[in-house]
Protein backbone atom coordinates (compact mmCIF):
# COMPACT_ATOMS: atom_id res chain seq x y z
CA UNK A 1 0.00 0.00 0.00
CA UNK A 2 2.21 2.69 -1.26
CA UNK A 3 3.14 4.76 -4.29
CA UNK A 4 5.46 1.88 -5.22
CA UNK A 5 2.44 -0.41 -5.31
CA UNK A 6 0.82 1.99 -7.75
CA UNK A 7 3.94 1.95 -9.93
CA UNK A 8 4.06 -1.83 -9.86
CA UNK A 9 0.77 -2.02 -11.76
CA UNK A 10 -1.17 -3.84 -9.11
CA UNK A 11 -4.87 -4.00 -9.82
CA UNK A 12 -7.40 -1.65 -8.28
CA UNK A 13 -10.48 -3.03 -6.55
CA UNK A 14 -13.52 -0.91 -7.30
CA UNK A 15 -16.44 -1.10 -4.87
CA UNK A 16 -19.81 0.41 -5.71
CA UNK A 17 -22.12 1.55 -2.90
CA UNK A 18 -25.36 2.11 -4.81
CA UNK A 19 -27.88 3.00 -2.09
CA UNK A 20 -26.73 3.43 1.51
CA UNK A 21 -28.99 4.34 4.37
CA UNK A 22 -28.70 8.11 4.42
CA UNK A 23 -30.32 9.54 1.30
CA UNK A 24 -33.66 8.95 -0.40
CA UNK A 25 -35.19 9.54 -3.80
CA UNK A 26 -36.28 12.97 -2.60
CA UNK A 27 -32.58 13.94 -2.66
CA UNK A 28 -31.91 12.28 -6.02
CA UNK A 29 -34.65 10.36 -7.88
CA UNK A 30 -32.02 8.14 -9.55
CA UNK A 31 -30.99 6.56 -6.24
CA UNK A 32 -31.96 2.87 -6.38
CA UNK A 33 -33.95 1.73 -3.33
CA UNK A 34 -35.90 -1.40 -4.21
CA UNK A 35 -34.16 -4.78 -4.72
CA UNK A 36 -34.71 -4.91 -8.49
CA UNK A 37 -33.56 -1.31 -8.99
CA UNK A 38 -30.45 -1.93 -6.91
CA UNK A 39 -29.63 -5.16 -8.74
CA UNK A 40 -30.08 -3.53 -12.14
CA UNK A 41 -27.65 -0.73 -11.27
CA UNK A 42 -25.14 -3.10 -9.66
CA UNK A 43 -25.16 -5.28 -12.78
CA UNK A 44 -24.38 -2.24 -14.93
CA UNK A 45 -21.53 -1.35 -12.57
CA UNK A 46 -20.13 -4.87 -12.68
CA UNK A 47 -20.04 -4.67 -16.43
CA UNK A 48 -17.97 -1.48 -16.15
CA UNK A 49 -15.47 -3.02 -13.76
CA UNK A 50 -16.84 -2.95 -10.20
CA UNK A 51 -15.82 -6.11 -8.36
CA UNK A 52 -17.55 -5.52 -5.00
CA UNK A 53 -20.99 -4.11 -4.18
CA UNK A 54 -21.78 -2.67 -0.76
CA UNK A 55 -25.48 -3.23 -0.07
CA UNK A 56 -28.22 -1.74 2.14
CA UNK A 57 -31.93 -2.54 2.08
CA UNK A 58 -35.02 -0.30 2.14
CA UNK A 59 -38.74 -0.84 2.63
CA UNK A 60 -41.46 0.16 0.17
CA UNK A 61 -41.33 3.77 1.42
CA UNK A 62 -37.57 4.03 0.93
CA UNK A 63 -36.86 3.73 4.66
CA UNK A 64 -34.09 1.54 6.07
CA UNK A 65 -35.18 -2.06 6.50
CA UNK A 66 -32.52 -4.68 7.27
CA UNK A 67 -35.10 -7.48 7.02
CA UNK A 68 -35.05 -7.00 3.22
CA UNK A 69 -31.29 -7.49 2.78
CA UNK A 70 -31.95 -11.10 1.73
CA UNK A 71 -34.20 -9.86 -1.10
CA UNK A 72 -31.51 -7.43 -2.22
CA UNK A 73 -28.86 -10.18 -2.17
CA UNK A 74 -31.11 -12.54 -4.13
CA UNK A 75 -31.82 -9.90 -6.76
CA UNK A 76 -28.12 -9.04 -7.16
CA UNK A 77 -27.16 -12.71 -7.49
CA UNK A 78 -29.89 -13.16 -10.09
CA UNK A 79 -28.76 -10.18 -12.18
CA UNK A 80 -24.97 -10.22 -11.79
CA UNK A 81 -22.27 -12.59 -12.96
CA UNK A 82 -19.74 -12.82 -10.17
CA UNK A 83 -19.61 -9.56 -8.18
CA UNK A 84 -18.61 -9.89 -4.51
CA UNK A 85 -21.49 -9.06 -2.17
CA UNK A 86 -20.58 -6.93 0.83
CA UNK A 87 -23.57 -6.34 3.13
CA UNK A 88 -23.71 -3.50 5.59
CA UNK A 89 -23.72 -4.05 9.33
CA UNK A 90 -23.49 -0.31 9.91
CA UNK A 91 -25.84 2.60 10.33
CA UNK A 92 -27.83 3.88 13.26
CA UNK A 93 -30.18 0.95 13.88
CA UNK A 94 -29.92 -1.58 16.69
CA UNK A 95 -27.44 -4.45 16.81
CA UNK A 96 -30.21 -6.98 16.16
CA UNK A 97 -31.12 -5.16 13.01
CA UNK A 98 -27.57 -4.57 11.77
CA UNK A 99 -26.49 -8.19 12.29
CA UNK A 100 -29.00 -9.26 9.61
CA UNK A 101 -26.31 -8.32 7.08
CA UNK A 102 -24.30 -11.42 8.05
CA UNK A 103 -27.28 -13.74 8.47
CA UNK A 104 -28.39 -14.12 4.88
CA UNK A 105 -28.52 -17.41 3.02
CA UNK A 106 -25.95 -17.87 1.63
CA UNK A 107 -23.72 -15.65 3.73
CA UNK A 108 -22.22 -12.64 1.98
CA UNK A 109 -18.55 -12.98 1.10
CA UNK A 110 -17.89 -9.65 2.81
CA UNK A 111 -19.56 -7.29 5.30
CA UNK A 112 -18.77 -3.84 6.55
CA UNK A 113 -17.66 -3.50 10.17
CA UNK A 114 -17.91 0.03 11.57
CA UNK A 115 -15.01 0.56 13.95
CA UNK A 116 -16.79 3.06 16.17
CA UNK A 117 -19.67 5.48 16.50
CA UNK A 118 -20.40 8.68 14.64
CA UNK A 119 -22.79 11.56 15.21
CA UNK A 120 -26.00 12.29 13.35
CA UNK A 121 -28.08 15.43 13.82
CA UNK A 122 -28.16 16.95 17.28
CA UNK A 123 -28.99 13.87 19.31
CA UNK A 124 -27.91 10.65 17.62
CA UNK A 125 -24.76 8.62 18.18
CA UNK A 126 -24.59 5.28 16.38
CA UNK A 127 -24.46 2.22 18.58
CA UNK A 128 -21.02 0.89 17.64
CA UNK A 129 -19.73 -0.06 21.06
CA UNK A 130 -16.66 -2.28 21.44
CA UNK A 131 -18.96 -5.03 22.65
CA UNK A 132 -20.98 -4.87 19.42
CA UNK A 133 -17.88 -4.61 17.24
CA UNK A 134 -16.38 -7.69 18.91
CA UNK A 135 -19.59 -9.67 18.47
CA UNK A 136 -19.84 -8.79 14.79
CA UNK A 137 -16.15 -9.53 14.17
CA UNK A 138 -16.45 -12.92 15.88
CA UNK A 139 -19.50 -13.95 13.87
CA UNK A 140 -17.86 -12.82 10.64
CA UNK A 141 -14.75 -14.84 11.39
CA UNK A 142 -16.77 -17.90 12.32
CA UNK A 143 -18.68 -17.67 9.03
CA UNK A 144 -15.64 -16.83 6.90
CA UNK A 145 -17.05 -13.40 5.99
CA UNK A 146 -14.31 -10.88 5.17
CA UNK A 147 -14.79 -7.70 7.23
CA UNK A 148 -14.33 -4.36 5.56
CA UNK A 149 -13.02 -2.27 8.46
CA UNK A 150 -14.76 1.10 8.25
CA UNK A 151 -12.68 3.83 9.89
CA UNK A 152 -14.70 7.04 10.12
CA UNK A 153 -11.82 8.88 11.76
CA UNK A 154 -8.25 8.23 12.78
CA UNK A 155 -9.15 7.07 16.29
CA UNK A 156 -10.88 4.12 14.68
CA UNK A 157 -7.47 2.87 13.54
CA UNK A 158 -6.70 2.26 17.20
CA UNK A 159 -9.80 0.13 17.39
CA UNK A 160 -8.57 -2.02 14.50
CA UNK A 161 -5.21 -2.46 16.26
CA UNK A 162 -7.20 -3.55 19.31
CA UNK A 163 -8.93 -6.27 17.26
CA UNK A 164 -5.61 -7.36 15.76
CA UNK A 165 -4.11 -7.71 19.23
CA UNK A 166 -7.07 -9.86 20.21
CA UNK A 167 -6.44 -12.01 17.13
CA UNK A 168 -9.97 -11.23 15.95
CA UNK A 169 -9.00 -10.50 12.33
CA UNK A 170 -7.31 -12.41 9.55
CA UNK A 171 -4.75 -10.93 7.16
CA UNK A 172 -4.81 -9.08 4.95
CA UNK A 173 -6.72 -6.45 6.92
CA UNK A 174 -9.04 -4.60 4.58
CA UNK A 175 -9.62 -1.00 5.61
CA UNK A 176 -12.16 1.46 4.33
CA UNK A 177 -10.87 4.95 5.13
CA UNK A 178 -13.72 7.45 5.26
CA UNK A 179 -13.44 11.18 4.67
CA UNK A 180 -16.09 13.87 5.02
CA UNK A 181 -17.72 16.25 7.47
CA UNK A 182 -18.93 15.75 11.04
CA UNK A 183 -17.29 12.85 12.86
CA UNK A 184 -15.51 11.68 9.72
CA UNK A 185 -11.86 12.46 9.05
CA UNK A 186 -11.61 15.94 7.47
CA UNK A 187 -11.25 15.40 3.72
CA UNK A 188 -7.75 16.58 2.84
CA UNK A 189 -4.88 14.90 0.96
CA UNK A 190 -2.68 15.37 4.04
CA UNK A 191 -5.11 13.39 6.18
CA UNK A 192 -5.32 10.62 3.59
CA UNK A 193 -1.54 10.28 3.57
CA UNK A 194 -1.36 10.39 7.35
CA UNK A 195 -3.92 7.63 7.79
CA UNK A 196 -2.32 5.45 5.13
CA UNK A 197 1.04 5.82 6.84
CA UNK A 198 -0.49 4.51 10.08
CA UNK A 199 -1.95 1.31 8.68
CA UNK A 200 -0.52 -1.99 9.90
CA UNK A 201 1.56 -4.33 7.76
CA UNK A 202 -0.36 -6.75 5.59
CA UNK A 203 -3.17 -4.31 4.97
CA UNK A 204 -5.10 -3.21 1.92
CA UNK A 205 -7.09 -0.02 1.97
CA UNK A 206 -10.12 1.28 0.21
CA UNK A 207 -11.10 4.95 0.31
CA UNK A 208 -14.48 6.62 0.33
CA UNK A 209 -15.02 10.35 0.48
CA UNK A 210 -18.31 12.17 0.69
CA UNK A 211 -19.77 14.51 -1.92
CA UNK A 212 -17.31 16.66 -3.86
CA UNK A 213 -14.36 14.91 -2.23
CA UNK A 214 -15.20 11.58 -3.83
CA UNK A 215 -13.48 12.26 -7.15
CA UNK A 216 -10.18 13.81 -5.97
CA UNK A 217 -9.55 11.66 -2.91
CA UNK A 218 -10.42 8.33 -4.54
CA UNK A 219 -8.00 9.29 -7.32
CA UNK A 220 -5.36 9.96 -4.69
CA UNK A 221 -6.09 6.52 -3.22
CA UNK A 222 -5.14 4.90 -6.53
CA UNK A 223 -1.85 6.81 -6.55
CA UNK A 224 -1.11 5.62 -3.02
CA UNK A 225 -1.66 1.99 -3.92
CA UNK A 226 -5.17 1.86 -2.49
CA UNK A 227 -8.57 0.88 -3.78
CA UNK A 228 -11.69 2.90 -4.51
CA UNK A 229 -15.30 3.04 -3.44
CA UNK A 230 -17.75 5.20 -5.36
CA UNK A 231 -21.52 5.28 -5.58
CA UNK A 232 -24.61 7.20 -4.69
CA UNK A 233 -24.44 6.21 -1.02
CA UNK A 234 -21.56 8.66 -0.74
CA UNK A 235 -22.23 11.19 -3.48
CA UNK A 236 -25.41 12.33 -5.21
CA UNK A 237 -23.74 14.76 -7.63
CA UNK A 238 -21.62 14.01 -10.68
CA UNK A 239 -20.25 17.53 -10.62
CA UNK A 240 -21.31 20.80 -9.00
CA UNK A 241 -25.00 21.39 -9.69
CA UNK A 242 -25.43 18.20 -11.73
CA UNK A 243 -27.06 15.21 -10.08
CA UNK A 244 -25.74 11.70 -10.67
CA UNK A 245 -27.83 9.86 -13.27
CA UNK A 246 -26.89 6.38 -12.09
CA UNK A 247 -24.22 4.56 -10.12
CA UNK A 248 -22.79 3.38 -13.42
CA UNK A 249 -21.96 6.99 -14.26
CA UNK A 250 -19.68 7.22 -11.22
CA UNK A 251 -18.15 3.79 -11.82
CA UNK A 252 -17.49 4.60 -15.47
CA UNK A 253 -15.63 7.78 -14.49
CA UNK A 254 -13.46 5.91 -12.02
CA UNK A 255 -12.75 3.17 -14.57
CA UNK A 256 -11.64 5.86 -17.00
CA UNK A 257 -9.35 7.49 -14.41
CA UNK A 258 -7.81 4.15 -13.48
CA UNK A 259 -7.16 3.50 -17.15
CA UNK A 260 -5.59 6.96 -17.63
CA UNK A 261 -3.32 6.23 -14.67
CA UNK A 262 -2.25 3.08 -16.51
CA UNK A 263 -3.71 0.71 -13.95
CA UNK A 264 -6.25 -2.04 -14.37
CA UNK A 265 -9.38 -2.83 -12.41
CA UNK A 266 -9.47 -6.14 -10.58
CA UNK A 267 -12.07 -8.70 -11.58
CA UNK A 268 -14.19 -10.14 -8.75
CA UNK A 269 -11.97 -13.24 -8.77
CA UNK A 270 -8.82 -11.11 -8.56
CA UNK A 271 -10.35 -9.09 -5.73
CA UNK A 272 -11.09 -12.30 -3.82
CA UNK A 273 -7.53 -13.46 -4.26
CA UNK A 274 -6.10 -10.12 -3.21
CA UNK A 275 -8.25 -9.87 -0.08
CA UNK A 276 -7.99 -13.50 0.94
CA UNK A 277 -11.68 -14.25 0.48
CA UNK B 1 -45.97 6.04 18.79
CA UNK B 2 -44.84 7.93 15.73
CA UNK B 3 -44.49 11.70 15.48
CA UNK B 4 -47.86 13.47 15.00
CA UNK B 5 -46.29 15.54 12.22
CA UNK B 6 -45.22 12.48 10.18
CA UNK B 7 -47.27 11.94 7.04
CA UNK B 8 -46.93 9.55 4.12
CA UNK B 9 -47.51 11.19 0.79
CA UNK B 10 -46.54 10.99 -2.87
CA UNK B 11 -45.83 14.58 -3.75
CA UNK B 12 -45.04 18.10 -2.64
CA UNK B 13 -44.32 21.28 -4.59
CA UNK B 14 -41.13 19.87 -6.14
CA UNK B 15 -41.42 16.07 -5.98
CA UNK B 16 -43.72 13.48 -7.51
CA UNK B 17 -43.37 9.78 -6.58
CA UNK B 18 -45.25 6.63 -7.51
CA UNK B 19 -45.26 5.47 -3.88
CA UNK B 20 -45.84 6.97 -0.42
CA UNK B 21 -42.80 8.44 1.31
CA UNK B 22 -42.29 9.86 4.80
CA UNK B 23 -42.95 13.60 5.00
CA UNK B 24 -42.53 16.03 7.89
CA UNK B 25 -45.48 18.42 8.10
CA UNK B 26 -43.51 20.75 10.38
CA UNK B 27 -40.46 21.10 8.11
CA UNK B 28 -42.70 20.76 5.04
CA UNK B 29 -40.32 18.36 3.32
CA UNK B 30 -39.75 14.68 2.70
CA UNK B 31 -37.51 13.16 5.33
CA UNK B 32 -34.38 11.06 4.86
CA UNK B 33 -34.36 7.34 5.76
CA UNK B 34 -32.33 8.00 8.90
CA UNK B 35 -34.66 10.77 9.98
CA UNK B 36 -37.64 8.51 9.33
CA UNK B 37 -36.36 6.13 12.03
CA UNK B 38 -36.76 8.99 14.51
CA UNK B 39 -40.17 10.06 13.13
CA UNK B 40 -41.37 6.47 13.58
CA UNK B 41 -39.87 6.07 17.06
CA UNK B 42 -37.87 3.08 15.76
CA UNK B 43 -34.64 1.47 16.94
CA UNK B 44 -34.67 3.14 20.33
CA UNK B 45 -35.24 6.63 18.95
CA UNK B 46 -38.19 8.79 19.92
CA UNK B 47 -39.25 11.92 18.09
CA UNK B 48 -39.64 13.99 21.28
CA UNK B 49 -36.15 13.13 22.48
CA UNK B 50 -34.20 12.94 19.20
CA UNK B 51 -35.86 15.32 16.73
CA UNK B 52 -34.76 18.92 16.93
CA UNK B 53 -37.52 20.02 14.53
CA UNK B 54 -40.18 18.60 16.83
CA UNK B 55 -38.42 20.02 19.88
CA UNK B 56 -38.19 23.49 18.36
CA UNK B 57 -41.88 23.40 17.48
CA UNK B 58 -42.98 21.92 20.78
CA UNK B 59 -42.87 25.15 22.84
CA UNK B 60 -45.08 26.86 20.26
CA UNK B 61 -47.47 23.94 20.32
CA UNK B 62 -47.48 24.02 24.14
CA UNK B 63 -48.02 27.79 24.15
CA UNK B 64 -51.00 27.62 21.83
CA UNK B 65 -52.48 24.77 23.91
CA UNK B 66 -51.99 26.88 27.07
CA UNK B 67 -53.64 29.88 25.44
CA UNK B 68 -56.62 27.78 24.37
CA UNK B 69 -56.88 26.34 27.86
CA UNK B 70 -56.84 29.83 29.42
CA UNK B 71 -59.52 30.92 27.01
CA UNK B 72 -61.73 28.02 28.04
CA UNK B 73 -61.12 28.72 31.73
CA UNK B 74 -61.88 32.37 31.18
CA UNK B 75 -65.08 31.58 29.31
CA UNK B 76 -66.12 29.17 32.04
CA UNK B 77 -65.44 31.90 34.62
CA UNK B 78 -67.89 34.21 32.87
Amino acid sequence: MSYEDYLSNRKVILTVAPTGGVHGKDANPNLPEQPEEIAEQVAACEELGASICHLHARDEHGENDATRIQEVNDAVRERCDDIVIQNTTGGQSTYDSRVQGIRTDPNPEMASLDMGPFNRGQHIITEHTRHNIDRLAAEMREKDIKPELECFNNGHLNEVYRLIERDALEEPYYFNLIFGGGTFTPPTPENVMNLVSNLPENSEFNLLAVGPHQLPLTTLSVLLGGHVRVGMEDNLYFRRGEQVESNAQLVERTARIVDLLECELATPEEARERLGI
Amino acid sequence: MSCPYLEYRRSDDTHEFDHDRPYCALAEEFVSPMKADVCNDRDGFTHDEFCEIFQNAAPEADASEDAAREEVVSELGE
